[in-house]
């Protein structure tokens, strides 16, 4: 028995050596030597670090929603859409005199509910998950304008307050640690339960996976539903984080889920991946847009540099594809 | 002098395999050379190579005493040499005249001459005698029609050798005959022609010269006509594995009726009725198109039913999604194995284990997947289907098509699944010889287990000599039902082409 376990953990460290993930954690290592060389030490002191760790809050959550998506097959670009609509509406109805607790709830089964009608789009109508959520972000994206009507709206409560800025030990951001927690949640389901194994198989193959008993579209409804809930999380946290809600809300980072989810070697063909190697990917993203500012990039440049990161986790993701059907003869 | 290609010590490595090692042949104008050989043996490697999608680590192909090398594709059609592949290279959108002549269509100050270019294809398409019409999308014709018009595309492009890969495996037998017609057509005209076939009746009807290899190595070369079946599969085998078929250890008790369809009807079946007892093996034979998987198809639960009755272990039923059918001890085993039957990209594991997960939990709850009775489960499938695979989390993408096969067949019967009705679409397509027949005792093993077998497959002779009963099926409904010992190709094709 134990010796059975001893070999897995030896076969799955020799995977790990030469995988991607192993690559991109070097990436990562060569990556923050640089910016601390270049920022001449600013960039590793702990007050820079705890920045690079609240900032991820935000993209974590996105990640873990986009990721679960992306292993089984599909696709969600609205999440930055979604996101920003549930913050606004956590803002909108905090101001409105609701009690925290319910309006955190509501605000929640809004974003799952929103996943669920792209589920609905995709699935009725058969839509590439990539136009149906391109769509449904646009109408969101509408309602934000509609109901800000074009102001920001304040919101003060001294619990979203403590959980957006708020620290744990004078070091740990309290938001944070939520996200991160929830990726090792996700992480467990994925690899040791029943649901996370069907996630990999509906996205390897939905017809042997349906054949075999597992029910794609049911799944579908379930991931994007997740997907939604993940956005509102999002949303709630930048709200929490500035105690305001805006049209712009969390649009700026629309794209970083999915971005640290290809870096992180999940692949867009779906059926492969992991949340190991999505935080990898995530702490990748981080530390270049932090690095970026600190060493005084200006935000333009910013855009570019992200735009041309995200295409080379594309680039990643292509050659890792080719190289599979290659070595099949 | 007449023409020949020849093959000159090619070999070719593969990180692990040597691939090829050191063949050499002839092919000669005017004849059909079969190349034969298992699963692995490197006649896909050798057409390959021919091809110039790879290039041989040493060796040459000499074209009638002209020393050729195909860096790339365009250079081995430059050359004359058209492989015509099971994945047709056509393009579905654009029509068939369009397809024939890629590269070089005719044109006018304007553009595409259509005119011409229809007169062209239709000369082409007559001199073929086919009923193809030039302005159709391809995309719109048969499997065969498509492979037609790949032919025609080889032939237009003038090319000296044309080589066939597996060509009549997605073939019903008539459109078989339009093929096996063509390439008489070709070989009259001179052309040196290339058959690969796993199906021996193939060989002896249209082949001249045969080549056998094994595990990348050149066997013999023969005259078709100095040699016979049982010859060829040991020289492709190494070993005599006798007659395939009265071999076989058949179950002889059968028990209750375990299925009873009655009346089913679907968008593709019309009044379909029969019953299964356990520990029979019914066949389904047909053309294909007859409706066999729909059959199997509606009874499982993929496919909608429009009317009719479903009797499974004395109880009506009606599966509206696979995950019933299961849970009531139906499984299936699709026709296409690598686009519906497995999960390429996962593991060996995975793949057994599938439809037996919620039977495979320990931890709080029961939350948890057990993954050492998981490598158990997979384990026990793998010594008791001999599959060889490295390891249990190997890749099912990387095991040859028999083994895969044998994950999905261990999927299903294994000791946690509750199967009684096991259904095999195709089980054996594009599988060789030597796991055929082991395929074919494992049909029997089930019957004897007690599993009720429904056997699909195009292939007449198997689908008689395996099962024990055979129901044949033409455009939607029935058409005749004969036991095993009246069962001849004559008289089940009569049935299948009966309307």
């Amino acid at each position: 028995m134990s010796g059975t376990t001893q070999k897995r953990t030896l076969t799955a460290l020799k995977r790990f050596i030469v995988s991607k993930t192993a690559a991109m954690i070097l990436l990562f290592i060569l990556l923050s030597a640089a910016f601390a060389i270049i920022s001449k030490g600013i960039f590793i002191k702990p007050k820079n670090l705890v920045n690079i760790l609240s900032s991820m809050a935000i993209s974590a959550f996105l990640t873990e929603g986009v990721a679960l998506l992306m292993i089984s097959g599909k696709l969600d670009l609205s999440t930055g859409a979604s996101g920003t609509l549930c913050g606004m509406f956590l803002a909108y109805i905090l101001r409105a005199g609701f009690p925290l607790i319910p309006a955190l709830v509501v605000t929640i089964v809004l974003g799952a509910v929103i996943g669920f009608i792209n589920a609905l789009v995709v699935n009725s109508m058969d839509i590439a998950p990539f136009i149906a959520t391109l769509a449904t972000s646009s109408v969101m994206t509408g309602f934000i304008y509609l109901i800000a009507n074009k102001k920001t709206i304040d919101v003060s409560n001294p619990v979203l307050k403590y959980y957006g800025k708020g620290m744990l030990f004078d070091y740990v951001p309290v938001s944070a640690l939520v996200a991160f927690a929830a990726m090792v949640v996700i992480g467990i389901i994925l690899h040791k339960t029943e649901f996370g194994r069907n996630i990999y198989l509906v996205g390897g193959n939905p017809t042997a996976a349906m054949l075999a008993g597992v029910n794609p579209k049911k799944m579908s409804y379930i991931l994007f539903s997740t997907c939604g809930f993940f956005s509102a999380l999002a949303g709630i946290t930048l709200v929490s984080r500035l105690q305001s809600a805006s049209i712009t809300g969390i649009s700026a980072q629309r794209f970083q889920g999915i971005t640290a989810a290809v870096l992180g070697g999940i692949s867009f063909g779906g059926g492969s991946g992991g949340m190991a190697g999505a935080f990898v990917g995530l702490l990748i993203l981080s530390t270049f847009s932090n690095g970026l500012t600190v060493i005084g990039v200006s935000p333009h440049w910013q855009n570019v540099a992200s735009g041309l990161l995200l295409l080379f986790a594309l680039t990643l993701d292509v050659l890792n594809e080719k190289r599979i059907t290659n070595t099949v003869a | 002098m007449s023409e020949y290609l020849e093959f000159q010590g090619i070999s070719k490595a593969y990180p692990g395999v040597q691939a090829l090692s050191d063949i050499s042949f002839r092919a000669e104008a005017g004849r059909v050379l079969a190349l034969l050989g298992e699963n692995g043996a490197g006649k896909s490697t050798l057409l390959k190579i021919l091809s110039g999608d790879i290039r041989p680590d040493a060796g040459g192909i000499v074209i009638s005493g002209e020393e050729m090398s195909f860096p790339t594709p365009r250079d081995a059609i430059l050359a004359g040499v058209s492989v015509i592949y099971q994945e047709r290279q056509l393009v579905p959108l654009l029509s068939v005249m369009e397809n024939i002549f890629p590269g070089a269509l005719p044109k006018t100050a304007l553009g595409i001459d259509k005119n011409r270019l229809r007169a062209e294809a239709k000369a082409v398409i007559g001199k073929f005698g086919l009923p193809i019409d030039p302005d159709e999308p391809v995309g719109r014709l048969s499997v065969a029609y498509q492979q037609m018009v790949e032919i025609m595309k080889a032939y237009t492009r003038n090319s000296r050798i044309i080589a066939f890969d597996e060509p009549t495996a997605p073939l019903t037998d008539t459109e078989t005959d339009i093929l096996f017609r063509l390439i008489g057509d070709l070989k009259a005209e001179g052309k040196i022609i290339i058959y690969v076939s796993h199906r021996m009746a193939e060989i002896f009807k249209i082949t001249d010269d045969v080549v056998v290899l094994k595990d990348g190595k050149f066997v013999k070369a023969m005259r078709t006509q100095d040699t016979d079946e049982r010859a060829l599969i040991q020289a492709m085998v190494g070993r005599d594995i006798g007659d395939t078929y009265s071999n076989l250890s058949r179950n002889e008790e059968y028990g209750d009726v375990l299925l009873e369809v009655r009346g089913l009807c679907t968008d593709a079946l019309d009044d379909v009725s029969f019953s299964l007892r356990r520990g029979e093996v019914l066949g389904l034979a047909g053309l294909v198109g007859a409706g066999r998987t729909e059959v199997v198809r509606a009874i499982f639960g993929a496919d909608a039913i429009e009317a009719g009755e479903i009797i499974f272990e004395g109880k009506q039923v009606r599966f509206t999604e696979p995950r019933d059918a299961i849970r009531a001890g139906i499984a299936l085993c699709p026709e296409d194995r690598k686009e519906q039957g497995l999960i390429l990209s996962r593991s060996v594991r995975e793949n057994v284990t599938m439809p037996v997960l919620s039977k495979l939990k320990k931890g709080l709850f029961n939350m948890f997947l057990d993954r050492d009775a998981e490598n158990r489960l997979t384990q026990e499938v793998i010594d008791q289907f001999t599959i060889r695979t490295p390891s249990i989390n190997k890749i099912a993408r990387e095991l040859s098509g028999g083994n895969q096969q044998k994950v999905i067949l261990g999927r299903w019967t294994n000791e946690k699944v509750s199967t009684k009705l096991l259904i095999l679409d195709e089980p054996t397509k594009g599988i060789d010889v030597a796991t055929k027949a082991e395929i074919y005792q494992m049909v029997c093993d089930f019957a004897k287990a007690g599993f009720a077998v429904i056997f699909i497959s195009s292939e007449l002779t198997e689908v008689i000599n395996v099962s024990d009963r055979i129901i044949v099926m033409h455009n939607g409904h029935i058409t005749g039902e004969v036991m095993r010992q009246e069962a001849t190709e004559e008289n089940v094709l009569a049935l299948a082409m009966l309307d």
